[in-house]
């Protein structure tokens, strides 16, 4: 990480002194800041990235170890954890409860739909079926969206926001009902985006990869893309308003932090993760009905936030994954405990299981472990950074 | 061909390595760098404002501040201009600085902050040769206080840029005038007995000092080179710290990180690892109690650990210690297996996960103290100098290190004992000029031969390794006409982390009584988990409890002594030994006249009761 210029041209009046006759930057020593940049890096210390680097290297072995059915979940929950990323921006970061994610993924997969869908069809299409085209368009009408709803949270605070982001998710799923052209309609539907890149098809299998192990890599790659985006937004300028916001918006407002415009970027990036989050789920489910999008699917990404770990990016995506692969895991249940039933007519059945263990959760969660899973991690790490001290 | 001196030395690094690091300062949390050609820099500017000043060669410059880059700046621009620096301690009194400011008749005196300058103004009177109060520090002066004498650092440097844009040769035409014979700094001696003595160091002095224990590396085995950091907390008016921050960084060009206060040197020392570390015995006693108290405010799983780990510590200090401090193959194994789980980690928290060079100086030190540090993976030497000879005399050698001496004389030094008195003698061309204006003291202890009495009495250990008995005027010899070291008894229970301050009198006495002053962390720590209510230092010295828990520390040392040597009877000490009441030194080295006289009846009560 020597600083020493590579490019000669740099300083010339001194060229001799640039180059060669630096000493060393000091090593292995986390807590020596010499600039407020170290502090505010990416990856502050090496065992960071080294440990980040392995965890990414995992994931990119898994899809050649794993079966294709675990693997669709898996890429299904990175998409999940893009969506999850965008509400723990708005939520966790700038403390803007907002109920109405699940209207920004609906606004997002139908945009990404009508852009990539047949024009000959049923529904609105236009045939645009590169994904480089639907993906960001996605995301921008649903960021257009969440801009038009952040007035009125500037006005608002807790509960009320709530409230009235609460009445966006209804307003939504009357609307995706009603406009039968764009939907297909309660109950019918229509054909999602299809995840294509200049004609290459990740929905098919090809001689080197099988379909799902196509999109476990695409959606692992977009993932880390957004992660990535989120978490250097959060160290940005920006990000440090939100949390000033977060923390103490009339304090904030003291420090000459614009509020509304605050709110207003976080409302609008916030959607814009949403939004292409949605195109992306459907995408790999391929088929998608306006009733997806209701008050069920908000509450399953706040589940993942605060289950997570609210704030942090690394705990929106262990929460995100742990909500995603819980169908998983309580689909297994009845064979194991049979009172449960598998069936949707029986009472009681796994899908009531697993709304009361959302619910549940979430309890537990802010009730005994306020940090999410990150916190767990961050109980851990502090147990071994104190040794062999206990402070 | 100019004479060569720490500050041609600087200049030197600044044209080979003008953009390497050459010193550190933390400034609102962040460790700002000043590169050699900065410094170079600003020492010429320093330089440049002292002629501008109309400082003639020879002149003295006092400095009162913290460790600090102006520090070094201001001493080496003095050096600049062929002035001498005078440190004086931060913690000095008003009285001394008085005292110190009139002995040396500095003309300039650079004061840290508002309090530094009310020092310097409550004594002015004193010091009719004193030109100009530099301060670093505007807050409570600038636009409060208006003196003619004052002048901010800024200005100061100012003054500096304006004389060389006038005369821009002028620091080049003094440095080369330098002669090996002026005077580069006056150290004040500590005065354990009468006032202060300024002992006087001339470049040649500081020269052979920098030759022997930088270049040729009579510590650190390879010598000190850019890569290695080092803390400076020390006062920089002692010559320890002069050599290990000042001198150290001009020759062999090490980045020096300045502490942030004397509270603050367990973080930095975190955040810094220095490579090279030097510590006075009070430090490491310090931190040797740090490590006990805040274990055992740990969880029981860490507590048990540790417990186990420092028992192997210990195991491998005694052999490191039996072997000369180097490993075996075998002790190698078992500290590689302890570093993972657990001494790398404790190094990493003391900050000395990086040390390759440890070492006590300037004082007598327990042997546990230093055993321990050696256990834990942290190479400790003891080393021995003094002022008086630019502090070259004896070092313990990487792997030939044996516990309880001083270590062997450095090569080109002369070293030897005297067989009437004891007393150990000194002889090499670091040996100083004399004390300024005391030409009957300097006769005292300065030969015609050129051997300095150190005043030190001590023994050969096989021929090569040098034991210090005590200092020579604090031996005591009993009613029963046995010679006994106080000091090393003293040290013993120092080793407790409980005992901050022993002193053993006894003199002319059936036998040895002490005076013990707790240590208010520790002891306090303990009387909170005993659930033992204090409000007082006071308070808590005068509970049964601490008496108990101190006795014990005092059965404990006895068993390890010769009869003679056991302290029958001890009184804890009322009150924290300070430096502003008299009863310690600058350097926080105890008077023990002042404590005897103070604590007069204390001790007599002591022998009084068990002769009736």
């Amino acid at each position: 990480m020597s600083t020493t210029t590579s490019t000669p041209g740099a300083g010339s009046s001194r060229p001799a002194a640039r180059r060669g006759h630096r000493s060393r930057r000091p090593g292995g020593r986390p807590h020596f800041y010499r600039s407020y940049g170290q502090e505010l890096a990416l990856f502050n210390t090496r065992p960071k990235l080294s440990g980040v680097g392995a965890i990414i290297l995992v994931a990119l072995v898994l899809p050649f170890m794993l079966a294709d059915n675990l693997l669709q979940t898996l890429a299904l929950a990175f998409a999940f954890a893009i969506g999850a990323l965008g509400l723990n921006i708005v939520t966790g970061l700038a403390g803007q409860v907002s109920l109405g994610h699940a209207f920004f993924l609906g606004v997002g997969a139908y945009t990404a739909a009508a852009i990539s869908g047949d024009p000959d069809g049923r529904t609105i299409g236009f045939g645009i079926t590169n994904m480089l085209v639907w993906l960001p368009a996605a995301g921008i009408v649903a960021a257009l969206a969440g801009v038009l709803i952040a007035p009125i949270a500037t006005r608002l605070r807790g509960l009320y926001l709530a409230i009235v982001t609460l009445g966006l998710v209804f307003i939504g799923e009357h609307i995706f009902r009603e406009w039968r052209d764009l939907t297909g309609g309660a109950g019918v539907g229509r054909e999602a985006a299809t995840p294509e890149l200049f004609g290459f098809s990740f929905a098919r299998s090809n001689a080197l990869f099988t379909t799902d192990q196509n999109l476990y890599l695409l959606m692992l790659v977009l993932m880390l893309v957004f992660a990535l985006g989120a978490r250097n937004l959060a160290r940005s300028r920006v990000g440090r308003a939100f949390a000033a916001v977060r923390d103490r918006d009339m304090a904030a407002e003291m420090m000459a932090i614009d509020l509304p415009r605050t709110k207003l970027v976080a409302f609008g990036i916030s959607s814009f993760y949403a939004g292409c989050s949605g195109a992306l789920i459907y995408s790999v489910i391929g088929f998608f009905e306006p009733s997806s999008f209701n008050l069920l699917l908000s509450v399953q990404f706040i589940a993942m936030v605060l289950i997570g770990g609210a704030g942090t990016v690394a705990g929106t995506i262990m929460g995100a994954l742990f909500i995603s692969l819980l169908p998983t895991l309580t689909r297994e249940l009845p064979a194991y405990i049979p009172i449960i039933s598998g069936s949707v007519t029986e009472t009681p059945n796994v899908f009531q299981l697993e709304s009361i263990l959302y619910g549940l959760l979430i309890v537990v969660f802010l009730l005994f472990e306020p940090r999410g899973l990150f916190g767990i991690w961050i109980r851990i790490r502090t147990y071994w950074k104190g040794w062999p001290f206990s402070y | 061909m100019s004479t060569s001196s720490p500050v041609t030395r600087i200049r030197d690094h600044a044209t080979v390595r003008p953009h390497a690091v050459a010193l550190r300062d933390k400034h609102l949390g962040v460790w700002r760098e000043y590169t050699w050609e900065d410094y170079w820099e600003q020492v010429q500017l320093a330089g440049h404002a002292y002629l501008a000043l109309g400082l003639e060669p020879g002149d003295r410059v006092a400095i009162h501040a913290e460790n600090r880059p102006e520090w070094l700046i201001a001493d080496m621009g003095a050096l600049a201009a062929r002035a001498a620096s005078v440190g004086v301690y931060p913690t000095n009194p008003a009285a001394e600085v008085g005292y110190l400011l009139g002995d040396s008749g500095a003309k300039v005196i650079l004061a840290e902050d508002q309090e530094q300058v009310d020092k310097t103004f409550e004594v002015l009177d004193q010091a009719p040769d004193l030109r100009k109060v530099v301060y670093l520090e505007p807050r409570g002066i600038r636009n409060r206080y208006d003196h003619e004498l004052l002048m901010p650092w800024e200005d100061f440097l100012e003054l500096g840029r304006e004389h060389r844009d006038a005369h821009p040769d002028a620091i080049a035409a003094t440095m080369d005038a330098a002669e090996p014979e002026d005077l580069a700094t006056l150290i004040y001696t500590s005065g354990t007995t009468g006032p202060p003595k300024g002992a006087m160091l001339s470049i040649a002095n500081v020269e052979f000092a920098i030759r022997i224990l930088a270049e040729e590396g009579a510590f650190t085995d390879p010598p000190p080179g850019p890569d290695d950091l080092l803390l400076s907390y020390l006062p920089l008016s002692h010559v320890a710290e002069r050599i290990f921050t000042t001198w150290f960084n001009a020759s062999a060009g090490t980045q020096v990180n300045f502490a942030e206060s004397a509270e603050t040197v367990p973080a930095n020392l975190r955040e810094v690892q220095p490579t090279v570390l030097f510590g006075v015995p009070r430090i490491w006693e310090k931190l040797l109690a740090g490590v006990e108290i805040r274990l055992s405010g740990a969880s029981w799983f860490k507590r048990k650990v540790a417990a186990y780990w420092l028992k192997v510590a210990d195991r491998l200090g005694h052999q490191l210690v039996a072997n000369g401090g180097a490993h075996t193959a075998r002790t190698r194994l078992v500290y590689g297996i302890g570093y993972v789980v657990f001494y790398r980690a404790l190094k990493d928290r003391l900050g000395m996960r990086k040390v390759r060079y440890a070492a006590s100086g300037a004082a007598p030190i327990a042997p546990e103290v230093l055993r321990f540090f050696m256990g834990i993976g942290v190479p400790m030497h003891e080393v021995y100098g003094m002022t008086e000879n630019t502090a070259v005399a004896t070092a313990n050698r990487p792997g030939r290190i044996r516990l309880g001496t001083v270590g062997e004389a450095h090569p080109g030094v002369e070293v030897r004992i005297d067989e009437a008195t004891g007393e150990i003698l000194t002889r090499h061309p670091g040996v100083f000029v004399g004390y300024w204006r005391k030409p009957e003291a300097t006769a005292e202890v300065l030969g015609a031969d050129g051997w300095l009495r150190t005043g030190d009495v001590g023994e050969w250990v096989e021929g090569t390794h040098l034991k210090i008995t005590d200092r020579m005027k604090d031996i005591i010899i009993t009613a029963g006409g046995k010679n006994i070291s106080p000091s090393m008894i003293e040290n013993e229970l120092k080793a407790s982390p409980y005992v901050r301050e022993a002193i053993v009198v006894g003199d002319g006495r059936k036998y040895l009584t002490a005076l013990i002053g707790i240590e208010l962390d520790t002891v306090g720590e303990w009387a909170q988990r005993k659930q033992l209510g204090f409000s007082t230092y006071k308070d808590l010295t005068a509970k049964p409890e601490v008496v108990e828990l101190i006795s014990g520390v005092v059965k404990d040392v006895n068993t390890r002594l010769a009869q003679v040597e056991q302290v029958k009877e001890f009184r804890l000490l009322p009150k924290e030994l300070d430096h502003e009441d008299g009863e310690l030194t600058a350097t926080q080295k105890v008077k023990r006249s002042a404590i005897a006289q103070m604590f007069d009846d204390t001790v007599s009560e002591m022998y009084a009761r068990s002769s009736s």
